[in-house]
């Protein structure tokens, strides 16, 4: 420790500590623009100099780390000069053009004008008059307004490590660009949108939308993958303007994603439905929703009388909240008396290690998923491990992904051959001596090593469950897909296998079944039976959109999304966060539809979110007195059982290998709705290699067909260089797509043209 | 003495008639509203108008500054980004029967658009017509640089201050 003074209040630190943190542990605030705790320091715009009592030059409090016995004066009449050149120069080419800037009322260089009180301009002022670059379709550049303070560039190198954007030119020519002024074509994260001190990056989905003065907001928590990534929701009156991170906070560390960022927009999608719609006679009918209930739970007698109550089924998306799911829960097994609880998530495998864990892991292993699509903070995390932590960290993944970049080990070819590395992979570390050794070596030598796969492919879980085995201190994190993946099967949902709803549906055995969510089309185990699922005596389907699904059930009715309920999701860490209600549409949660239903039913269920909570508390031991603000579930194990060896080989025949490509921009069937995103990815693509496609004729966005044993489909054709030879790869969760991927997640195929 | 002298022969009330008697042939300082109308001074706070540039379009850039100011809440802008990426003002209303003119609006603007007019009669038989939009802000602009009152009586060397 080391003793400083500052404007003569004196603090103890840590050795190296930066004069700018020192400060703020004295209750001192120094003005900064160019510094970001979460970046290495910069020192670019000179607006935090500080003296030092007996130092004639002036330092940058955010890069000059303290020494013993340092005495540090934030404010005097030379500071304030030398601080309000430093804003006047810095004026001098900005185009001051605040009313239209996006930025106007919550930009640091409009502030420090202030705060620094310049209000005359010494120097023959030229501002900069650059055409606004619109080619990136989510972020606006005007370079005009840029104080070259390098944020983005840092953000997008240190963090996201795309390193997309830099330093363009030198001197008074500098611009911040892509390389050759290529269009700027990146992973759409937003980060540099964030970090921007000005308003020279922009949002442009929120671009002149409103003003931040207007705007009120509450901080929640991301409803689309299961990150769990802590945001401010920003609205007016019952418009939700965007969603943005909460600076520098939550798990997510204030960082985000594109879909987080760029596409919320559902929510105020005017596809929206307001009514509830009841079928009958080939008739459909716009009803009150206290009429769709009726007649509902009029149905579900009847199918109780006369079927009895294992003829009812509840299937629930992981998109409800803990509290909506749970109650969906006590509605099928303490009101209608059935166990046939079913989800798309399985309890076979539990999250264990936290994204902080996985940030200060010193060895990190990724199993067969492209996770920074999939998981973008995850992604950070893993990319933080390997780039700031240096930690080796080994991919298997049958085409490159972003974490190239990071990765020494990066094993690809085609599924089969990534299949049998991973399993050789998995026999090294149990001891086994091949080529993957030396790689197992590293994980095994770690301390706090880590392993990400994909818990939806059984044959990935189960190398994960065997290296766990071979080695105990790994710590393993299921990237599972949506929001509330990991809570509703925490609510019971997730005991019984998702196959046998399909064979319950095809067999006839269910005749009322409740869908609270989730859409059966797009799910590639459910897609093949839905449509049986149209003939039902009672199909209840409750979603904000009119889904595949929605249009067959005959009671629809409509509900809210994450920005209109409160509540709590558990994340891939298996922490439980609340979210918070920010507008109201004038449509029913699922927890209003379930307490209705049961209330139709002569048993009382509470919708209240409080008096939920304090039922789960009661009745699921792993959430008595969990925490509901970010507090971690313990599970007392990760693997529910041993896990079946499964064949993982690529099934039927055809030229290509054909695997599961990530969802780019997209999370599941949900995000579709938002314009933003569908107009930048609005079907599924076929990703193709450039050799493959140079072979076969085909350029970027023919349509071909692919054909294999029981699927055929057209699609658009996307070149891409990072897929392996001999390999295709199309996004699940589209219902083009999930009547392919039904068949197994790994297959072969052929293209038609 | 002098008292005596005022008592008997009546000064003071011919004093007082004298006044009177000289104001008979004075002119009138009242006016007979609402046929004949008061002169408006040129730092008067009429209905606002918008100023617009030489082709026709709106000076106002749509900052929301005006809204943000305007302390009884009159003010209702709403805005979208254009189709080539520029700031479009969807709507723009002022509420006229909200407005104490107070003068803040056209204080607060950065780009010299919206300012207070000389026209003040808003007198209607219902509510219907109080809120104004971007048009008739225009249109207010044009009326008042052309001398165009709906009140007669306002004067046409008042149209100077406007193009200044
Ligand atoms: S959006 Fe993300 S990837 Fe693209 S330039 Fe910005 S920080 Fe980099
Ligand atoms: S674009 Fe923004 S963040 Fe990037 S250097 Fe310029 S001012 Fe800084
Ligand atoms: S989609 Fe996932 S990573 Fe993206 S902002 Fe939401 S929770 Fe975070
Ligand atoms: S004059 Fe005052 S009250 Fe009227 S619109 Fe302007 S700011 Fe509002
Ligand atoms: S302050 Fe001026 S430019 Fe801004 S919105 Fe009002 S009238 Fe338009
Ligand atoms: S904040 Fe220290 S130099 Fe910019």
């Amino acid at each position: 420790m080391v003793t400083v003074k500052i404007d003569g209040k004196e603090v103890q630190v840590a050795p190296n500590t930066l004069i700018l943190d020192a400060a703020k542990e004295a209750g001192v605030s120094i003005p900064t623009l160019c510094h970001d705790s979460r970046l290495n320091p910069f020192g670019a715009c000179r607006v935090c100099l500080v003296e030092q009592v007996g130092n004639p030059k002036l330092q940058a409090a955010c890069t000059t780390p303290v020494t013993d016995k340092m005495e540090i004066v934030t404010r005097s009449e030379k500071l304030s000069r030398v601080r309000k050149t430093a804003i006047e120069l810095l004026l001098i080419n900005h185009p001051l053009d605040c009313p239209v800037c996006d930025k106007g009322g919550e930009c640091t260089l409009q502030d420090l004008t202030y705060e620094v009180g310049v209000t005359k301009v010494r120097f023959d002022a030229k501002p900069n008059d650059t055409p606004v670059d619109h080619t990136n379709p989510f972020i606006e550049r005007d370079i005009d307004r840029c104080v070259l303070c390098g944020r983005c560039v840092r953000v997008c190198d240190e963090v996201v490590n795309i390193q997309a954007i830099s330093f363009l030119n030198r001197g008074t020519d500098t611009i911040i660009g892509t390389s050759f002024e290529q269009p700027w074509n990146c992973e759409y994260c937003g980060q540099c949108i964030s970090v921007c001190p000005v308003g020279s990056l922009n949002n442009r989905i929120y671009l002149f939308k409103n003003r931040p003065w207007n705007l009120d907001r509450v901080k929640s928590v991301c409803g689309l993958c299961s990150c769990g990534c802590t945001v401010d929701i920003d609205y007016e009156g019952n418009e939700v303007f965007r969603m943005k991170e909460s600076p520098e906070e939550g798990i997510n560390h204030g960082y985000m994603c594109a879909k987080g960022r760029f596409g919320f927009e559902f929510i105020n999608s005017i596809k929206r439905e307001s009514e509830a719609v009841v079928k009958a006679g080939g008739e459909s009918k716009k009803v009150s929703f206290n009429e769709a209930v009726e007649v509902a739970v009029e149905k579900l007698k009847k199918v109780k009388d006369t079927a009895g109550a294992d003829a009812i089924a509840v299937v629930v998306s992981p998109r409800l909240t803990n509290e909506e799911a749970f109650l969906a829960g006590k509605l099928a097994k303490d009101v209608l008396g059935t166990s046939n609880l079913f989800s798309t998530e399985s309890n076979e495998v539990y999250p264990e290690a936290t994204l902080e864990e996985v940030e200060n892991s010193d060895c990190v292993t990724v199993l067969n998923i492209d996770v920074t699509e999939s998981n973008p903070i995850l992604g950070l995390a893993v990319r933080h491990a390997a780039r700031k932590n240096t930690a080796p960290l080994a991919v298997f993944y049958p085409g490159y992904t972003a974490l190239r970049r990071v990765s020494k080990n990066f094993v690809t070819g085609n599924p089969d051959e990534v299949r049998a590395a991973m399993e050789s992979y998995a026999a090294a570390v149990a001891g086994a001596s091949n080529d993957y050794s030396a790689l197992a070596a590293k994980l095994t030598n770690a301390e706090r090593p880590v392993v990400v796969f994909d818990p939806y492919n059984k044959a990935d879980v189960k190398i994960a469950q065997d290296i766990k085995k071979a080695c105990a201190k790994v710590k393993i994190v299921p990237a599972k897909s949506k929001n509330n993946s990991v809570g509703i099967v925490d609510m019971g949902f997730g005991a019984k296998c998702a196959t046998e709803f399909a064979k319950g549906l095809e067999s006839g055995k269910f005749k009322a079944v409740i869908v609270l969510g989730e859409n059966l089309s797009a799910r590639s185990v459910w897609t093949k039976s839905a449509s049986k699922a149209a003939g039902l005596e009672l199909l209840l389907v409750t979603d904000p959109f009119m889904s595949e699904t929605a249009a067959m059930a005959n009671v629809y009715i409509p509900v809210a999304t994450f920005a209109e309920k409160s509540g709590s999701f558990t994340n891939l860490e298996g922490r439980v966060q609340s979210i918070e209600k920010a507008v109201d549409k004038g449509v029913n949660t699922d927890a209003c539809v379930v307490s209705a239903l049961a209330k139709g039913l002569g048993a009382q269920l509470p919708a209240d979110v409080s008096a939920v909570r304090g039922m789960i508390e009661k009745e699921v031991p792993l959430y008595s007195g969990i925490n509901w603000d970010g507090g971690v579930v313990s599970y007392p194990y990760v693997f529910a059982g041993e896990v079946a060896a499964t064949d993982g080989k690529a099934k039927g025949k055809g030229k290509f290998f054909l695997y599961p490509a990530s969802l780019r921009l997209h999370s599941g069937s949900f995000t579709r709705w938002s314009p933003d995103l569908a107009k930048v990815y609005g079907e599924p693509m076929l990703e193709i290699g450039v050799e493959d496609a140079k072979e076969l004729g085909i350029k970027s966005n023919d349509r071909v067909k692919v054909k294999g044993e029981g699927f055929e489909g057209e699609f658009l054709v996307e070149i891409e260089k990072k897929v392996s030879k001999g390999c295709i790869a199309l996004p699940e969760d589209f219902v083009a797509t999930a009547g392919i991927f039904c068949n197994g997640k790994s297959l072969r195929a052929d293209i038609v043209k | 003495m002098k008292n005596v002298f005022e008592t008997i022969f009546f000064t003071e009330i011919l004093q007082g008639l004298g006044i009177t008697l000289s104001h008979m042939f004075k002119k009138p300082v009242t006016y007979r509203y609402p046929f004949e109308a008061t002169p408006i001074q040129d730092r008067f706070r009429g209905i606002q108008y918008i100023k617009t540039h030489a082709d026709g379009r709106t000076k106002c850039v749509g900052c929301y500054l005006c809204q943000k100011v305007c302390p009884s809440e009159c003010i209702h802008i709403e805005t979208d980004c254009g189709p080539n990426g520029e700031r479009l003002i969807r709507k723009y209303e002022l509420d006229l029967s909200r407005c104490i003119y107070c003068g803040y609006c056209e204080e607060v603007c950065p780009v010299d658009a919206i300012h207070m007019g000389w026209e003040w009669n808003t007198v209607a038989s219902d509510r219907s017509g109080y809120v104004i939009n971007m048009k008739t802000l225009s249109q207010n602009y044009k009326d008042n640089v052309e001398g165009n009152w709906k009140n007669k009586h306002l004067k046409k060397k008042l149209v100077e201050g406007v193009q200044q």
